[in-house]
C-alpha cells in the first residue's frame, strides 16, 4: 500500500508561532494534535485543531478530514473552566 | 414622576420584538455548577426575566474565589457556605418574583429523570468529566443544553439543540479524555487531579456568561433559528469573537446510528442501544 505523504503548517493559536509538519493521509487528528503540543510544550489539557471555521473530528483520519497539501491548521485551547 | 413605563421592570426587554417574556418567566432552567460562571450566568438570568431556576454545586465558598464571583461575600468564604444555596440567594435578591431552588450535591448523583423537569440546562463546569455527564443526560431527556467553557482570556459556548445536531463530547478528541482520566485515575488512595491552565478571569466570564444566557433567551422565545448551532470562540488576548463549526461526531456515544445494517439485504431501523 502506497501511502500519500505530504506537508502541511500547524499555527500555534496562543503564540502565533507554526510548525511544518510532514504528515500522511492516514495519520489521525489526534496524532496530529498530540505530536504539535509536545513540540511546543503545551500544558496539558485539552486542545482542538481547526481548519478554517471548522474543528476537525479527533478520531478521524487527516485524508477523511480533508485535510490537504499546504493546509494551514491552527492548535486551539478547548477552555475547560467554569 | 417617573411614568408607568419607568415602574415596568421589564419595560426596556418587552422593547425587544423577539423576546417572548411570558414564556421566559415561565421557562424552568437548570444551572449546573455555581462558580465564577455560575454566578455570572445567575446574575444574567434573575435580570433577564427568567424566575423558575435550579442550582446544583457540591462545593462551598472559599476566599479565592471572591475576585470573580458577585454573589460570595468574605463571611461566605469564612463560613464555607454552600455555593448553590448562596447564587439561588442572590438569584431571589436580584429578582424578587424568582424562585431559585439550590441543590447541594454531586452532579453524578441526580437521577437521569432529574432533567426531565427543566426545559433548559446550562453547564457552568469546571471539568471535562462532569460536562460529558451533563450533556449526555441533557441531550438524552431532549432538553436543550448550552455549555460554557473559559481558561483565563479564552472562552468558549456551546448551544446543543437535540435531536438535531452535534453535542458537547462531538467536539472533543484524546486530549480532552486524557484530562477527563486524570481527575479518575483513582488507585485506591491516590486521585490524580487536573488543574485547569489558568483560572477563571472575570471579563471573560463575563463574556461566556452573556452569550449563554443570551442563547437561553433565545431558546425560551421559541427562536430556534436564531440560535448558535456551533461553537462560540472568544478569544481576549487577540480580540478574537468568532463562531466555529463542531461536525457531528457518528461515532460520538450521543448519536447511535439510526440504520443499523444487520446484513447486505437486511436494513434494520432504529437506535442502538
Amino acid at each position: 500500500m502506497v501511502l500519500l505523504t505530504f506537508r502541511l503548517k500547524v499555527k500555534n493559536a496562543e503564540t502565533g508561532a507554526t510548525v511544518e509538519m510532514e504528515l500522511d493521509g492516514d495519520n489521525s487528528v489526534d496524532e496530529m494534535i498530540e505530536s504539535a503540543a509536545t513540540f511546543w510544550n503545551k500544558d496539558m489539557g485539552a486542545y482542538v485543531l481547526r481548519k478554517g471555521k471548522k474543528v476537525l473530528r479527533g478520531g478521524s483520519t487527516l485524508k477523511d478530514a480533508g485535510v490537504m497539501a499546504e493546509d494551514v491548521l491552527e492548535l486551539i485551547p478547548d477552555p475547560e473552566g467554569g | 414622576m417617573p411614568g408607568a413605563v419607568d415602574q415596568d421592570t421589564f419595560d426596556r426587554s418587552r422593547r425587544v420584538g423577539w423576546l417572548n417574556l411570558d414564556a421566559i418567566f415561565r421557562t424552568r432552567v437548570l444551572m449546573i455548577g455555581a462558580g465564577a460562571l455560575g454566578n455570572e450566568v445567575g446574575k444574567c438570568l434573575a435580570l433577564s426575566g427568567f424566575r423558575r431556576v435550579t442550582v446544583v454545586d457540591m462545593d462551598h465558598v472559599v476566599g479565592s474565589n471572591l475576585n470573580r464571583c458577585l454573589f460570595f461575600t468574605q463571611e461566605d468564604a469564612r463560613t464555607g457556605s454552600k455555593k448553590a444555596e448562596v447564587v439561588a440567594r442572590g438569584i431571589m435578591d436580584i429578582s424578587p418574583d424568582a424562585r431559585a431552588r439550590a441543590v447541594v450535591g454531586r452532579l453524578e448523583d441526580l437521577p437521569g429523570s432529574f432533567y426531565d423537569g427543566f426545559d433548559i440546562v446550562l453547564g457552568c463546569l469546571d471539568n471535562i468529566a462532569a460536562r460529558i455527564h451533563a450533556n449526555s443526560h441533557a441531550y438524552h431527556a431532549g432538553r436543550p443544553y448550552i455549555d460554557g467553557g473559559m481558561e483565563g482570556f479564552i472562552g468558549r459556548v456551546m448551544a446543543c439543540l437535540p435531536p438535531d445536531g452535534p453535542c458537547v463530547q462531538c467536539g472533543m478528541n484524546r486530549s480532552h479524555a486524557k484530562v477527563a482520566n486524570m481527575r479518575f485515575s483513582c488507585t485506591g488512595e491516590g486521585v490524580v487531579f487536573h488543574e485547569p491552565r489558568l483560572a477563571a478571569e472575570i471579563t471573560t466570564t463575563s463574556i461566556v456568561s452573556a452569550v449563554m444566557v443570551r442563547e437561553c433567551l433565545k431558546i425560551a422565545s421559541g427562536r430556534k433559528d436564531m440560535t448558535l448551532r456551533n461553537t462560540f470562540y472568544y478569544d481576549g488576548q487577540r480580540n478574537v469573537a468568532e463562531e466555529m463549526e463542531v461536525p457531528l461526531d457518528p461515532r460520538c456515544p450521543n448519536h447511535p446510528p439510526q440504520v443499523l445494517q444487520v446484513s447486505e439485504n437486511h436494513i434494520m431501523s432504529g437506535s442502538v442501544q
